[in-house]
Order: structure tokens, then sequence, then C-alpha cells
């Protein structure tokens, strides 16, 4: 198998199979490839579309976690200056400030820099003065400053740039590839059912050690194995505003809380965030009373919030573990999660927990100590194979990584684009300077796939204009490939339907970011809405067009088991 | 100080169509708009009303005219005129409207390659109307690298029997991209570049014969031909003559996303007439206004570059759109206001305003918010219909309460037929305008 495209088919066995495809099972196959084994990760959507990629974008310094989680902040500021070494191209170094507001308590402010000392994060204090030239938006009452080595993190190249490496070490990552069923022979995965979402295909594989990388959804893979994994997801909301009315993250200096800290990413800025249980990972809104708590506790960084325009409302779900120690011997019911469930990470060996010899799960944890997880989970995979291979994911830069850039400005992707030889292009994407070439490269390597994998993928869409202007050019780049591809009768059949997925796809596309723009639309944001909403359906008639996903329902084949 | 007999604001249908008809009947007009309004977006045709099950427009107008609360309840007897009014004031400038309001609805091609309901269009888009015959062939010809296009997709569209929402549909689409003399190093040609193009008489002769020899060889089967609406902007008719004299199938023009060509034509063709007739049209400035203890309107203010620039008039039409036009502000905390008077706005609950399917065909109870008025367009407050607010206002188009311009598809129909209204209640005014008499004894009368 040498392709990431899911065009070939699945191998017969493999060493590990990964279940997941967000930053930490693609920096568990990356490991566990350059350690020489053979490896498979399999993910049911596509790469990085689960709670990896609905994140504020935080490259933590671990500032945040000072107070009360000092084992946390020291991974976090030890993975920062690894990150910040092997995958400059998806970081910007926008850096990152704790400022202190009139109502932030002096006890936690005075402490700060002392604790971020022990802890071995640089914390350099900064004159007010010197901040409010720096970042004029800033709520004047801000008593104290303190810089940390915060960044943007942007993960959808990060997963790619893991999977590229693993790739290039032999082994592979298939999305759109549920797992529905596991075999158990005694104590042992014998085999596992991998359904292809997209055709309904079910094939079995064997391998030696399975991994659940799954996050807020590992309880239910840890069901198929029959194995009991108790999670406690938590909501967590976000409001990207229109613009950046800063160039560091800013933080409050407070115990973590609601919509406490802003971080600039590309051209918009990330409101962040809220904490709620949810029942299921899967299903979930924003809601107004959201949107409210942040916008209002935001105004105490940026007092003119308020009238700001915000361009859609997104939520992730944190994959909160609360072992059963602490939850107690009846577990813990859903909707327990708060900000007192750890936000560390745990690799779990159903072996000695529950009588599997060859199921791992990692659960918990934060994107910024990603690769460390991924460490700790590959070095008890070795351990149980009985192999003892150095990890080297640390040492080494991740493929494609150019050296690191300072601030992100608009211009960044033309210039690259340029830097690449690429001359004259067509403009697809007007807002995240997507050209043609840039998206049929994209669709080259993973059609069939949905327009929402283009956005993930290129950033299509993901603009001040939300898609409205961009995600039909893109189904029209569609469909002229797949007739440049096919010019006979048979072949236009095939083009059709290709046509017909992006047509379908555009509908669900809309509906997605109808989905983010509902719970924040007012003023300027709601007219755009209107807007995009006469254009698709007043102009263009996409309402005639039947919904589609790239998807198809699955059975999940073993019973449900305990959540 | 600047005075006129009418100030209309909103440079849309609706208060184009009220300020030309108070010009024609011989009062100082004077336009302001902030911005262009959906002229500058909307495919160009007049969309009266289109329901599910509804055979024409007029079966859609009259049904919306017995909903309560609906526009049409006092503004469908006009609507023939209206259009007509429209249909030969456009005429006088060389734009044809084709279509009746008793003519079927028609599945019309879109940009996407889906079809939307339509019965009136503007001549370039007429040879889409016609119902299709057996045999038939659609070909869909597009510029080669233009953004706004793509003739594959929009053929794969067209070829699935359900995109034609079962009205009558071509035998066969075929997609065809042509490369136009001059345009092959031209990445990002906006519909606005392409149609400048085609107001040049020897470059779209050169362009029609590349797409005239791109047909050659094609089966002699009836058929038509789908373009992009990029057919000249200032010189249309006679870029819409050269295609027909010169292709083999009867072309029509395809809505783009905006800017909208069709549209601008349109706008223009509006202004062209205004201004012959004496008024003045001024955008790109935000307008407020006070109704006064005397329940009238005064003036109309504008920020302007050294001073506020103030306006007096005898009355004022408000056309300054819905949500989307900005006429009215949905703000965060959940209220609706009016943007120049701060009129009283009936609309839904913060809680209610949309939809969990933007495409639900029930359509989001927002569409619906707007000002209420009497049967003579004044303003009232939504629940004391029969006292009016501000006896010389006139509200006309999208600001009028209780349409839905997404579901019912009667945005047109709504703006020619209340700004013709308006401009009948007007009629009149000035200096000393009829009305003053009347809002002095109403007045009095209610103290």
């Amino acid at each position: 198998m040498d392709s990431m495209t899911g065009r070939s088919g699945l191998p017969r066995t493999v060493d590990v199979l990964i279940v997941g495809g967000g930053a930490t099972g693609a920096g568990l196959l990356r490991d566990l490839a350059r350690r020489g084994l053979r490896c498979l990760l399999v993910e049911k959507a596509d790469l990085a579309s689960g709670t990896s990629g609905r994140y504020h974008g935080l490259l933590h310094s671990g500032a945040r976690y000072v107070a009360r989680d000092a084992q946390a902040a020291r991974e976090c500021i030890l993975e920062n200056g690894i990150l910040r070494r092997i995958a400059p191209a998806c970081i910007e170094d926008t850096g990152g400030i704790f400022v202190a507001t009139p109502d932030d308590p002096d006890d936690y402010v005075g402490a700060f820099p002392g604790r971020c000392a022990a802890v071995g994060i640089p914390c350099a204090e900064e004159p007010v003065a010197e901040l409010f030239r720096r970042e004029p938006a800033l709520n004047r009452g801000i008593r104290r400053a303190f810089r940390v080595p915060d960044a943007s993190l942007e993960p959808w190249r990060l997963v790619e740039a893991n999977l590229l490496d693993a790739r290039q070490h032999g082994s592979a990552a298939l999305p759109y590839r549920q797992v529905v069923g596991m075999e158990r022979n005694g104590g042992f995965v014998a085999a596992v059912s991998i359904a292809d979402v997209r055709s309904g295909t079910v094939e079995r594989i064997v391998p030696r050690i399975v991994v659940s990388a799954t996050g807020a959804w590992a309880g239910r893979v840890a069901a198929l194995a029959g194995v009991s994994l108790p999670m406690s997801p938590g909501k967590g909301s976000m409001l990207i505003y229109n613009q950046r009315m800063t160039d560091s993250v800013i933080n409050r200096c407070k115990p973590p809380g609601d919509g406490d800290i802003m971080v600039p990413v590309h051209t918009v800025a990330i409101l962040g965030t809220t904490e709620i249980g949810v029942d299921d990972p899967d299903h979930y809104e924003v809601t107004p009373a959201e949107v409210e708590a942040l916008v209002e506790a935001g105004e105490a960084l940026f007092p003119d919030l308020g009238r700001m325009r915000i361009l859609r409302a997104y939520a992730g779900v944190r994959p909160l573990y609360m072992p059963a120690e602490v939850a107690g011997p009846a577990g813990v019911s859903a909707g327990a999660a708060d900000r007192e469930v750890s936000r560390a990470h745990v690799v779990i060996d159903h072996e000695a927990r529950d009588g599997v010899s060859n199921f791992v799960s990692v659960v918990g944890g934060k994107l910024t100590t990603y690769r460390l997880m991924a460490e700790q989970t590959a070095d008890a995979v070795c351990a149980k194979l009985g192999v003892d291979l150095p990890c080297s994911t640390a040492d080494d830069v991740l493929p494609g990584q150019v050296a690191g850039h300072g601030y992100y400005w608009l211009g960044h992707r033309l210039a690259e684009h340029e830097a690449a030889g690429g001359g004259d292009a067509t403009l697809i994407c007007e807002c995240e300077l997507v050209t043609r070439p840039a998206l049929e490269g994209f669709l080259a390597e993973r059609m069939p796939c949905s327009l929402d994998d283009v956005r993930r993928g290129t950033r299509l869409g993901m603009g001040p204009c939300q898609g409205a202007f961009c995600t039909f050019r893109a189904a029209g780049v569609v469909a002229a490939l797949g007739s440049a591809e096919a010019p006979d009768a048979a072949g236009e059949n095939a083009a059709d339907a290709r046509a017909e997925l992006a047509q379908g796809t555009l509908v669900a596309f809309m509906r997605e970011r109808y989905r983010g723009t509902r719970p924040i639309a007012w003023g300027r944001q709601l007219q755009e809405l209107w807007l995009s909403t006469g254009i698709y359906w007043g102009i263009l008639g996409l309402d005639a067009f039947e919904p589609a996903t790239a998807e198809l329902p699955i059975e999940v084949g073993v019973g449900d088991g305990p959540r | 100080m600047a005075r006129a007999d009418v100030a209309v604001v909103g440079a849309g249908l609706a208060g184009l169509t009220a300020a030309i008809q108070l010009a024609e009947a011989g009062a100082r007009v004077q336009v302001m708009a902030t911005g262009h309004a959906a002229t500058h977006w909307a495919p160009g045709g007049i969309d009266a009303g289109a329901l599910p099950g509804s055979r024409t427009s007029l079966d859609a107008v009259e049904r919306l005219a017995r909903l309560e609360g609906h526009p049409y309840a006092f503004l469908a007897d006009g609507l023939p005129d209206a259009l007509a009014w429209l249909r030969s004031a456009l005429g006088a400038e060389g734009l044809d409207l084709v279509g009746e309001l008793t003519d079927p609805l028609r599945a019309i091609p879109t940009a996407i390659g889906s079809t939307r309901l339509a019965a009136i269009l503007p001549d370039g888009m007429a040879a889409a109307l016609p119902a299709w015959t057996a045999g038939e062939t659609l070909v869909v010809c597009g510029p080669a690298g233009f953004r706004d296009f793509w003739p594959d997709a929009i053929a794969a569209g067209l070829r699935r029997p359900s995109t034609w929402r079962g009205h009558p549909r071509p035998a066969r689409v075929e997609a065809l991209t042509v490369e136009l003399p001059g345009l092959a190093g031209r990445h990002n040609l906006s519909s606005l570049d392409l149609a400048r193009f085609f107001d040049d008489p020897d470059w779209r002769a050169t362009a029609l014969e590349a797409i005239a020899r791109a047909l050659e060889g094609r089966p002699q089967e009836p058929g038509r031909i789908a373009l992009p609406a990029v057919l000249g902007l200032h010189d249309h008719p006679a870029a819409l003559a050269a295609a027909r004299e010169r292709l083999p199938l009867a072309p029509f023009e395809v809505a783009l996303v905006p800017p909208s060509v069709p549209g601008l034509r349109l706008f223009a063709a509006l202004r062209a007439t205004l201004r012959r007739l004496g008024g003045r049209l001024q955008v790109g400035e935000a307008v407020h206004g006070v109704i006064g203890a005397d329940g009238r309107v005064a003036e109309l203010r504008a920020p302007a570059a050294a001073r506020e620039f103030v306006l007096t008039a005898g009355a004022i039409v408000l056309a300054t759109g819905g949500i989307a036009g900005g006429g009215i502000v949905a703000e965060r905390a959940g209220s609706l206001v009016e943007s120049v008077l701060g009129l009283p706005v009936d609309g839904p609950e913060r809680g209610d305003w949309l939809l969990v399917d933007p495409f639900d065909p029930a359509g989001h109870p927002l569409e619906a918010a707007g000002i209420r008025t009497d049967v003579r367009l004044r303003p009232v407050a939504p629940g004391a219909l029969e006292r009016p607010l501000a006896e010389n206002v006139r509200i006309a188009g999208s600001l009028l309460a209780g349409q839905r311009f997404l579901r019912q598809r009667c945005g047109d129909g709504v703006a020619i037929a209340s700004g013709r209204l308006a401009a009948l209640e007007l009629r009149g005014s000035g200096s000393a305008p009829r009305s003053a008499a009347v809002v002095g004894a109403g007045r009095e009368a209610r103290s």
C-alpha cells in the first residue's frame, strides 16, 4: 500500500492499527513508523476533522496551567520548544500576553511570574504603556502584563505533515474508514472490521496491536473491544472574529474561565472558550447563551468586542477522561465535564486494566502535547511488542517545513505560490487566497471528497464571505477536472457523478456554514448571511439539489456496550 | 440647504420606481442612498411571486394577497399597472422585459447547474422561458478561465431530471468551454470585465465567431445555448442582437453571482430615466431623520465631507430595503431597528429569527420583519394600524412587513407596486403639501 488517498484497499495485517486521525493519532503513526513498525491509521471522517480541527489554534506556553497543574505546564513548555523546531511552518510566532484586568485577583497576578519561573516558562513583565502601544484595542484598565511564548498553531498542516512523514516511513492513513467491530479471542483482539463509509464495504484486518486515539469518542471504540472506558466529553465553544484586533495571543491572568483568551489565526481572531458537558460528541450546538457569555467575558479584554463582527461560532469536544478511581466505582454520568476534570493525558493499557492484551487507549491531553502523548503511547506499544526502539520525533524536523516566518500577512499564501514558481493563477477563494492550482493539487490527492474536506485542506471558504463566493467555484473545478479526465461516453457518467457529489456537498457545506453563523447572526453578519442565502437560494436555486455528504450511514456491527 | 418636493431614501427598484413616477408627475425628486441595492445582485427580471404549486406569478400573487398581513393585500391590484409602466420605462432605454404575470412559471437554468422559477425576464434571458420541446438540446457555453461560470458542472446539474422541479427539460445538455480572443492570459476576469469586452463591437464579433466555430460539426438539431450574463453592459441590445444573428442556437444569458450585469443594466436604465426627468440621485451616505411633533418629517440629514448635508422635503419615501439592504438592523440584543427614522419594526423575537435548516421551505420568520403600514403606505405601529406615525412618509419595497423574499419570491413585484402607490400618494407634495392639512386635522381629531 503506497497511497494515503483511500483509493487502495486495506492491508490484511499490520503491526499496529491506530484508530483516530486527529493530531494524536497522526503523531503516533509518525512515531511508530519512524521506529520501523508497519502501521495503519483509520479515521471515520476526514483527517483532523474532530477535536484537533476544532480548537482555538493555541500553541500553549503552559502559563495557563501554572497555578493548578504544574506537570501540564512543564509538558507544554517543553513541547512548545520542540514544535517550534520540528514544525515551524505550522506555527505563527505571535507571542502571548497574560494581562491583569481590574477584575482579576491580585494574589493570582502577584504569584504568576514566580509560578512560571518555577516550571521553566519564560515570563517577562511588560510595561502597560508599551502593551497599549503594541495592542491598542486592549482594555485601558489593564494593570499588568506578562509576555510568554504562546503562539498560533495550525492543526491541519500539522496533521498533514505528521502523516506525510509516516508515509515516507512506510505507513499509511486512510480517511473515511470507520471501525465497526472488533473480534475478541479471549483476552486478545483477533481482528478488526473496518467500513469504508463512502462505499459501505467492510474489510477485516488483523493487527498485532490496536491503539485508540479517538479522544472524546474513545468510550465508543473501547466498547467495540468489550471494554468500559468512561469519558466525560466537554464542549468548548469559540467565536471567530473577522479581524485580528490583536497581534499576540491575549490571556486573562486569572484562574481559567469562559472567554478568557483571544488567539490571532491567519486573517481572523478566535475568542475561547466555554466548558459544558455533552452527552454525544457528534451532536451539539453552540447556544445563544454561550455566545452572550463569551462576548461579555471577552469585553474585559477588548472593550469594543461587542461591536466587532463575528463570522462564526463553533465548538470542539474535549477528550476529558475521568479515571474510575476519581469518579468512584459507579463511573461518571455524562455531562460532568468541567474545568476540574484534568487536562492531563493518560495512556491506558487495557491488558492490566481490562484483560485485553493488545488494546491501548490514549485519552485526555491537548493539541500542544500531541507529540508527547504519541511518544508515551508508542513506548507502551513497543514494550508490549517486546521491541526496544528509540523515539525520534522530537529530533527530526517534519517534512515540508520551510523556515518559520513572523506574523502572518494576507499576501502570505500568494507569496508562497510565487516562490514556488506558480506564476499567474486564478484565485478561487479570494478571502483566503486559494489558487486554482492549489485547489487542483488538493483534489488530485483527495478526490472523491466533500467540499468541507476542501475547506480544511485549503482554508477555502474560511474567510469573511464564509464560502458565499467560492464554494460553487470549487464545485466547478471538481466537474472540470472530472470531464478533463474522462472525455469518452462511458467516462462522462463518472464525471457527472463527481459533479453531482460536489453539488450535493455544496448543499451540505452551506448548511454547515449556516450552522456556524446562526448563533451569531445579527448586524453585519446577519446581512452577510441574508446575502449568501439570497444568492444560493434565490439566484442559484440550490434548493433543487439533493444534499449529499461524502459518507454513507454505517451500521456499527458490534453492540454499543457501555459508553 | 437643499430642497426637494419628495426625498426618496433608497436606490433600489422600489425607490427608483417611486422617484421616476413622481418626477414624471412634475415633482422635484431627490434620491439618497447609503449604497447600491438589490439591483446590483438580482438577476434583472421581475419576480412577482412563486409558490409551490402556483402555475403563474398571478396565481402566487393572488394567494399571497389573501395571506394576513402580506403587502399584496393592498398592492396586488396595482401590480399589473406597475409592471406595464416599468416595461415601458425600460423599453424606452432599450431594455425589454419578456413575459407576463399570467404566463406559466418556468424552471430557468442557473449558474450552478440548478434551476429557479421565473416568468418575467430581461430580453437577454428570454430564450430560457419557452417550454423545452422533444429533441431539443441545451449547450452550456462559457469562456475558458472565467471563475463564475463552469460549463461542466452546470451541464452535469442540468442533466439530472430532479434539477428541473417537474418542469419540461431539454433532451440533451452539453458543456462547451471556449477560448475567447485575447483572454488566454487573464486569470481573474469578472463578469463586469467580460461585459465591457462584449460592449466592443470588434471584440464581440471575434468572440461570437469563436463560439460559432466551436459549435460547428454538431448535429443539426434544434436547441438553445446558455451563456453567462455578460453580453454587454452599456451596449447590451447590440451585443444581444449580434449573438442572435451569429450563433446557430438561440442564446440566453444565465444570471451569475454578484455583481449582476443584468441588474446593473436595469439600474443604469432607471437612473438615466430619473436624470432625464430632472431627478437627482446621491449614493454613499447614511441618512437620518426625525419625526417632528407635528407628525411630519421635515428634513433628512446625512454626514458629508465638511458639514452635515441637510435636505428639506415635503414628503419622504422610505425604500431602504429589509435586513439585506440595511433598512432594518438586527441588533445583538435582539432589537430590530429601522435605520432612518427609527420606526417600530414588526418582527419575531430574537429566539425565533432563524430556522434550523437554512433552506427550510417554510422560510425564516425574520424574512417577514418590516414596517407595518396602512393601505396608503403610511407607517404605523404594529398594534395600532389605524394611526399613521408620520403623515408625509410612505414605505415601499422590502422594508414592508409581511413578505418573505426567499420563500415567496415576491420582492420585485412588491417593490414596483409599492413604489407606484407611493408616487400616486405623494403627487402634489411640495412647498405646500396637500397632505399637511390632513395631518393637522388628524392630530386635532385625536387629541
